[in-house]
């Protein structure tokens, strides 16, 4: 998680991303943010995130990132 | 009330849900035949209902609709087995081997996606742009000095193919992506294509969004039925009181478009722009009240757009509906092929984690804005509005870096009312200027409005002989002016997080049904109807 947030914070910084829930929907998040995330994502976690993955329920927390994550990597 | 409209294709004006034969006679009829059949029974009376509808609408052409839905209906069903048959084949094969043996079966749903993609897109290519398409072939034959004409095709459209088409592909790719399941029921599946309310302009809803709401279709309750109806006649008033009281005044401005200098323009770009607003989004409360009196939730198409401090930020509360599924359906999957993630990651390495993502945004962005201008219409002021929304959102992304370090260096508070409110003025001047193309007669016509705002620009013009030529008066000026106020108080309310509604339901009956004849009043008296006024078909039912 802590890697997750660094990326985060790498593209985004400013934004509280431990507590934040809704990170989409708050428009906290861009759609050119969510195209270099999904890019950092596939490289550090050796992933395919594929369009249908990209969702406001995927992308609102951290959590729901690294839920995604876990999922991805066991398929 | 013309009799006439029992025939089929003779009801065209009940595209619009303020016409006399839609509110009197069509939807109570509906609602009383809906209350009297049995819970079970209502959702087949819906089907019935708004295939009875699209007949009076389109006639005929109602066969597009039922092939359009067959079509769907099978390829889901394809779909759906070829993933049994993966699912089947798989679960025998040790867990290293199975990434591989599923790849066969993707690319063969891959394939009846492609399938369904071609037939329902390339109808509606065929149907709505060939006559565009073709008209462009001349004229490069004639500029390259051909004496070869074609002959310009003429189709005839059936009403809302741009709504429902969309609706159908996405439900083709939602089953492939294993988002929803396949429908195994022919009407329900007809249900969600077809429901009468939103197959005219929407909004485009989403399988998920409403299929299943439409076949649990319940009795209608009170609380229901008020609101609803409440709705309807917000959207109505919006719409009767606002929109068509400016329809002539628009008209005129820009039918009439050398007749007047730059002040009159400004005037028909701004009042074309209220106009939209007011027509679009009043039909979409129409739905939304029909839609809740059926017990339905239906997707909001509007959030207040008027409040958007950027473009883009205008275009996440302006139809919505579409903006969503260029996003779902263009824009993710573009920058999520595999060379897009390539270029994505080597351009962040190059130029940053601000502008690397934009190289591949940007195309994706083109190819969204391209196809919104088009799907708006078949001519290349539409593909200029795209292109020219397309400018400003990547604009936008592009100075955001230097504006905040510029804003931060001069302390100015970007949270602050009076820089909101300079960033809605800002937003809200691009997008009259972008409805100026929009509404004119043609791109070149477009340019020429847009020239002579800065070159013929004299006050004296604003008199009103002038509105009186335009086919208005100060009454109609006054309406328009307290009814804009209205809805301006309304959306301020409800943007600063108070639900008027929610508030007004809980006020005691007297108070509700007040609310309710006040508005029925205000509209039978300002409303721009009968004797001197034309009925204005829904703008976006065109498109």
């Amino acid at each position: 998680m802590e890697r997750l947030i660094e990326i985060l914070e790498d593209i985004r910084p400013g934004t509280d991303y431990e507590n934040c829930t809704d990170l989409v929907d708050g428009h906290f998040l861009s759609s050119l943010d969510i195209i270099a995330l999904v890019a950092e994502l596939e490289d550090e976690y050796d992933i395919t995130v594929p369009a249908v993955e990209i969702v406001p329920a995927n992308f609102n927390s951290a959590a729901a990132m690294m839920k995604m994550i876990e999922r991805l990597q066991e398929e | 009330m013309d009799p006439t409209f029992l025939l089929a294709g003779c009801g065209k004006d009940m595209t619009s849900f303020f016409s006399m034969t839609f509110l009197f006679l069509f939807f109570p009829a509906c609602l009383l035949v809906y209350s009297i059949v049995p819970k079970s029974w209502k959702k087949y009376f819906l089907l019935f209902a708004s295939y009875l509808f699209y007949w009076f609408v389109s006639g005929t052409l109602v066969v597009y609709l039922i092939l359009s839905t067959l079509s769907v209906f099978l390829l889901g069903i394809w779909i759906d087995r070829i993933q049994m048959q993966m699912k089947e084949h798989i679960k025998e094969l040790p867990k290293e081997e199975r990434k591989i043996a599923k790849q066969k079966f993707i690319h063969r749903q891959q394939r009846v996606v492609f399938l369904g993609v071609l037939l329902h897109i390339g109808f509606l290519l065929v149907v709505k742009y060939s006559g565009f398409f073709v008209g462009n072939i001349n004229l490069l034959l004639s500029l390259s000095k051909s004496t070869v004409v074609l002959d310009i095709p003429q189709f005839a459209m059936p009403i809302g193919i741009s709504f429902f088409t969309l609706q159908a592909v996405s439900y083709i790719i939602d089953v492939y992506h294993g988002l929803v399941k396949c429908d195994r029921s022919f009407f329900r599946l007809a249900l969600f294509m077809s429901f009468f309310p939103q197959i005219v302009e929407g909004p485009i809803c989403r399988y998920s969004q409403t299929a299943e709401q439409l076949w649990q279709a319940g009795p209608i309750k009170y609380n229901d039925l008020t609101l609803g109806l409440q709705r309807m006649l917000y959207g109505m008033m919006k719409k009767i009181v606002i929109a068509d009281r400016l329809n002539p005044l628009v008209t005129g401005i820009f039918d009439k478009s050398n007749s007047y200098g730059g002040v009159i323009i400004l005037l028909g770009a701004v009042c074309y722009t209220i106009q939209l607003y007011m027509d679009f989004s009043g039909v979409m409360d129409a739905v939304a009240g029909i839609g809740q009196i059926f017990g339905l939730t239906m997707p909001e198409n509007f959030e207040r757009p008027f409040f958007s401090r950027s473009i883009s930020e205008f275009w996440k509360r302006w139809h919505i509906s579409l903006g969503a599924w260029f996003r779902d359906y263009i824009f993710y999957p573009v920058t999520s092929t595999k060379r897009m993630k390539q270029l994505t990651s080597s351009a962040r390495k190059k130029l940053g984690n601000h502008f690397g993502p934009l190289v591949a945004g940007g195309i994706a962005l083109f190819c969204v804005w391209f196809c919104n201008g088009l799907w708006h219409g078949a001519a290349w002021s539409f593909i200029f509005f795209g292109m020219y929304h397309f400018t400003l959102i990547l604009l936008e992304s592009m100075t955001a870096p230097a504006a905040a370090a510029f804003n931060a260096r001069l302390h100015i508070n970007t949270d602050g009312k009076p820089y909101r409110f300079m960033q809605i003025i800002r937003t809200t001047i691009l997008v009259v200027i972008g409805e100026l193309f929009f509404r004119a007669n043609g791109f070149m016509a477009g340019l020429s409005l847009f020239r002579r705002i800065f070159t013929s620009l004299s006050i004296n013009e604003l008199s009103l002989q002038t509105f009186h030529k335009l086919g208005i008066d100060g009454h109609d000026i006054l309406i328009v002016g307290i009814t804009v106020i209205i809805v301006f108080i309304v959306s301020l309310i409800n943007e600063k997080g108070i639900s008027i509604r929610e508030t007004l339901a809980k006020k005691n009956i007297v108070v509700r049904w007040g609310v309710l004849y006040a508005l029925i009043f205000y509209i039978i008296i300002f409303g721009a109807y009968g004797f001197g006024y034309l009925p204005v078909d829904p703008m976006y039912a065109q498109f």
